[in-house]
């Protein structure tokens, strides 16, 4: 019993870091059905960020966070303008082949930059890194702090394409972008927002997450892949679906790990998304695509 | 779009050119009177870079060292640099290139083991000297070739070692945690054989993989059952997230692991939590740790050459077999062609090395480095853990 | 044959293979083994863009499939003791049938929603690489005896080489010829508007199964090439990145154009190389580079071709067709109206 508890704590937790990593991929895909494929990059680039303002120039933690958050939002708006703009309206494969040129430069830079310093670089949590009780099991208190910052991730992001007026601009200019247009929508700001959002997100994720990932240029890779996953299961235009797929593929992960064997660990998760894609075409929580004629 | 496309062409053809040329012509391949060309391969982009870049970065402070002072019998020595991107297909390539474009005397490098496993025939064909640095796999030096050396504690050495570690130090119920990958595997299976030959069961065989971030199933796994000491063969992340979880779910063995996560300060720091090494020891590459006094020269050197890196132990690895690689070359004198070089690994015997701790035979065997030695955290400070004979 | 007809994709092919015809006479060891891998990715080229730019179905799976092709033929050598020549079309043959078990999935999923499906296969398909010990040997790889030539007047190097040039050859002309026949008019109707195919009375699975067995036959065939040119077989020359690079290739290309996987192949293997000289930025350079074809070419390089070679022809080149045209772009929400769209989204 202990054991099932662990593993759902576990599962709950890390699932929390694929589904915040989720979270962002859904924020650009909703604007721009498109799939950002560098935002695991953008992910490392904001926990370098930090790990340089904290940890080498001693600047406190908070003022630390909202500057990596801001370099990755500047990063996102300089990375739009130059790479994907000219191609946003060429067709996906373009946009995909861009955005992979983007992350092998925001890589690159990363190794030059920090791969000297050593292996994985070791980032200080908020609280004390010491387990702390939770109910009859343990858990790093950090791990709190990265649940937390998904819910609240969600609610916000939920919040702001529902209720404000900047969220329907953004679906509005996802769903058809010439009546947008039309409608007096600038609509390259809008996209030029969107990947800055999204960036700033992935950014934000990776500082949360450092010190439990630990800082290296490929960090951002797997996770990117599993967070993908996560959105994709739980429908790529879906906030909730987002949080839902990333737990749920958490959970799986961990109980398959416990109680088959470590080695499937990496591999039930793919198994699963097979299985969910070929009865859910659009996942848990998208929308049922209707087909035009 | 005429532009692009002629700017690309030029500098495509300017490429080719920089590349192809830089032949030069002499009797012996690679060496003239003022400069020998030592070529070397390895991981420079992706994941695991360190284990070459960071050694070449090595590898060229101690040949900078030396051309300050002159060189090798008046010599210069110049690194030629390639990257294999950890693939079979990459060192193949870089292999070709360093023999037949860039012509070069010999080759000191090696990160990856595949790689490097799968380049060997190349190496085998071309004739050309190879001082194997990071590579671990016993495959590459095994059956021995007249031309391949290693100052690398290779897999099986170290595998073996931790075994028996955990069984002169009283552990009943061994468990192994290891990664699968290419790396682990080379780990993995000479420590199977040697669990087998004396006679012991593994009793809890995980898997742990490189990316992972969570150990916790590994962690309950093992605490089930009851194994008193695991052999962790795993990379700095994956065995800090295991000891962390593992602590986390209070299951407190004795953990052994490899050279590959002897940077035990750095180690702690991932982990986080106080006195969370105190039940582990180590095999290591060098007896102390790269903050240590006794490296300050390499750390200036290396700060000179490399503003952004610090010196970190595969520094020290590139540092360590460049140190042999020149010895050898001094000892094959003026008149210097690849027989006499190869020929003069035959008069490395107990060399003191100033980075390896145990003494670097290479008379008689290809495999020059034998001696594991074992560190422990204490006090914040890396101690020598004791050494072990292998039976 | 009129001097406007031979500036054009003919003649351009003619003149590269005619230079990679000659090349083992001039190069050496090492630009010989360039040339040779070069052929390799012409051909997983050739494959990848019949199922991804001709019949438009946006599968990550082709690495995998490759990888298949690899070990099937390896291992047959090396478990089953068969010559190369036994077991490469089986490996191939395996790949096919592999590959073609995917159109089943492609039937409900499209753009990224199959991407993703294809990716977890792959996935899947490198963990059992890695843990099926006793039959692929792990993640440590194994080495391959390398092709017995026999009587042939070509040997070693040289003899894969110029199998190589033949196996390249031929499927370049068989893709050609299909590429130009129903069948690739078919593909080209499915990735135009799957619905309107369908009226047309094109039978979705049969052409699906056909473009993923076409495609996996070409990837199988390059693995066993592959095999016999490393001589050595090991799970990571088929990971992700070999996916992201064979996607660009066939992008920067040209989607739906035979002669741009040429291109986009030798190009690319030929820059990756010339790269080497970038040291440790390589990946910056690269990903600049890639960055650029998209600014200045995002409908591939043939586009180019197009313009300057008067005699270039490419009826079935995928320019990303306008904006309007939501099929080309994305997944589920391919073609519904925006009221359709706004009244079943869900925040």
């Amino acid at each position: 019993m202990l054991m099932l508890s662990y593993l759902m704590a576990t599962g709950i937790t890390t699932g929390a870091f694929y589904a915040l990593v989720a979270l962002g991929i859904v924020i650009v895909y909703k604007s721009t059905e498109v799939v950002n494929l560098a935002h695991g990059e953008l992910f490392m680039v904001g926990g370098m960020l930090a790990y340089t303002c904290y940890v080498m120039a001693g600047i406190p933690y908070i003022p630390s966070l909202v500057l990596a958050v801001a370099g990755a939002f500047v990063v996102g708006i300089l990375t739009e303008r130059i790479a994907y703009r000219p191609v946003l309206q060429h067709g996906l494969a373009s946009v995909l082949v861009a955005t992979i040129g983007v992350s092998f430069i925001l890589k690159g830079i990363g190794r030059h930059i920090w791969g000297g310093k050593g292996d994985y670089l070791a980032f200080p949590p908020i609280v004390s890194p010491e387990p702390i009780e939770f109910g009859n099991i343990m858990i790093m208190s950090q791990q709190l702090v990265v649940l937390l910052a998904a819910m609240s991730v969600m609610a916000g992001l939920a919040l702001f394409f529902k209720c404000t007026r900047a969220g329907k601009w953004m679906q509005a200019t996802a769903s058809n972008p010439k009546a947008a247009m039309l409608c007096g929508l600038r609509i390259d700001r809008i996209y030029m927002y969107t990947f800055a959002v999204g960036a700033a997100a992935a950014g934000a994720a990776g500082v949360l997450m450092a010190p439990l990932t630990h800082l290296y240029p490929d960090v951002g890779f797997v996770l990117f892949i599993k967070g993908l996953a996560a959105a994709v299961l739980g429908g790529l235009t879906s906030i909730p679906g987002a949080v839902l797929g990333g737990l749920l593929l958490g959970v799986i992960e961990q109980l398959a790990a416990g109680y088959v064997h470590s080695s499937v660990q990496d591999v039930v998760p793919f198994l699963i998304i097979m299985l969910a894609l070929s009865l859910l075409p659009t996942g848990l929580l998208g929308a049922r695509g209707l087909r035009k004629v | 779009m005429n532009r692009l496309a002629i700017t690309l062409c030029a500098a495509a053809s300017v490429a080719t050119a920089i590349a192809a040329a830089g032949a030069q012509a002499t009797d012996v391949v690679g060496v003239t009177d003022t400069e020998i060309k030592v070529g070397s391969f390895g991981p420079l982009t992706g994941p695991v870079y360190i284990y070459g870049k960071l050694a070449m970065n090595g590898i060229e402070v101690y040949f900078n060292k030396l051309n300050q002072g002159g060189g090798v019998q008046g010599r210069k020595l110049v690194l030629v640099r390639e990257d294999d991107s950890c693939k079979p297909e990459g060192a193949i390539a870089a292999v070709k290139k360093l023999v037949y474009d860039h012509k070069v005397f010999a080759i000191i490098g090696g990160g990856c083991s595949n790689s490097t496993l799968a380049a060997r025939p190349e190496i085998e064909k071309a004739g050309v000297p190879f001082h194997v640095v990071s590579a671990v796999a016993d495959g590459i030096v095994d059956p021995p070739l007249a031309n391949i050396y290693t100052t690398q504690l290779t897999a099986t050495i170290e595998s073996e070692a931790q075994v028996q570690w955990a069984v002169e130090h009283g552990a009943k119920k061994l468990a192994i945690i290891a990664q699968h990958d290419a790396w682990g595997r080379s780990r993995y299976e000479p420590m199977l054989q040697d669990f087998k030959r004396r006679g012991l069961q593994v009793i809890a065989d995980e898997e742990v993989t490189v990316d992972q971030n969570d150990g916790t199933a590994q962690a309950l796994r093992l605490k089930s059952s009851g194994a008193d000491a695991v052999m962790l063969v795993g990379y700095p992340k994956a065995a800090a997230v295991m000891i962390r979880d593992s602590i986390k779910i209070g299951y407190k063995p004795l953990w052994i692991g490899q050279t590959a996560i002897q940077d035990l300060p750095a180690l702690h720091n991932m982990i986080g939590i106080g006195g969370a090494l105190s039940d582990f020891v180590t095999i290591t590459t060098v007896p102390g740790h790269p903050d240590n006094k006794e490296y300050a020269e390499w750390r200036e050197r290396l700060k000179d050459t490399f503003p952004n890196d610090d010196l970190s132990v595969f520094n020290l690895m590139g540092i360590g077999a460049a140190e042999v690689f020149a010895k050898v070359l001094d000892t094959a004198g003026k008149d210097l062609t690849r027989e006499k070089f190869l020929a003069a690994y035959d008069t490395i015997d107990n060399f003191k090395s100033s980075i390896y701790p145990g003494p670097i035979t290479c008379k008689g065997r290809h495999k020059c480095n034998q001696s594991p030695a074992f560190v422990k955290l204490e006090n914040n400070s890396v101690v020598s853990a004791g050494t072990i004979a292998l039976k | 044959m009129s001097l406007q007809a031979l500036a054009g994709n003919r003649s351009f092919l003619s003149l590269l293979f005619g230079a990679l015809l000659v090349l083992p006479a001039f190069a050496n060891e090492y630009w010989l083994f360039v040339g040779n891998l070069m052929l390799v990715y012409i051909i997983l080229a050739l494959g990848l863009n019949i199922l991804v730019g001709f019949a438009g179905q946006l599968a990550f799976a082709n690495a995998a499939i490759y990888g298949i092709g690899a070990y099937g033929t390896a291992l047959l050598q090396v478990h089953q003791g068969w010559s190369f020549w036994a077991a490469a079309p089986v490996g191939a043959v395996l790949a096919m049938v592999i590959g073609t078990l995917l159109a089943f999935p492609a039937l409900r999923l499209s753009g990224i929603f199959l991407a993703l499906a294809t990716l977890a296969f792959a996935q899947a398909t490198q963990w059992v690489l890695w843990h099926w010990e006793s039959v692929t040997f792990g993640a440590g790889g194994f080495r391959v005896p390398a092709p017995n030539f026999g009587w042939l007047p070509v040997k070693g190097d040289y003899g894969v080489y110029f199998l190589s040039l033949a196996a390249a050859l031929v499927l370049l002309l068989f893709a050609w010829r299909i590429t130009r026949s129903r069948i690739g008019r078919a593909f080209v109707a499915m990735r135009d508007g799957e619905i309107a195919a369908q009226a047309l009375g094109i039978d979705l699975l049969t052409y699906k199964a056909m473009a993923f067995a076409l495609s996996s036959f070409y990837a199988g065939i390059a693995g066993a090439l592959y095999s016999g040119l490393l001589g050595f077989v090991s799970p990571e020359g088929f990971d992700l990145f070999q996916m992201i690079i064979q996607k660009a290739m066939i992008v920067v290309g040209g989607l739906g154009s035979v002669v741009g996987s040429v291109i986009g192949a030798s190009l690319l293997v030929y820059l990756m190389e010339i790269l080497r000289e970038f040291k440790s930025t390589q990946e910056i350079v690269f990903g600049c580079l890639l960055v650029c074809f998209m600014i200045f070419q995002p409908h591939g390089l043939v586009v180019s071709m197009k313009r300057w070679l008067p005699g270039w022809e490419e009826p079935l080149h995928l320019v990303g067709r306008v904006a309007a045209d939501a099929s080309t772009r994305s997944g589920s929400y391919k073609g519904a109206t925006p009221t359709e769209r706004r009244a079943v989204e869900r925040a």
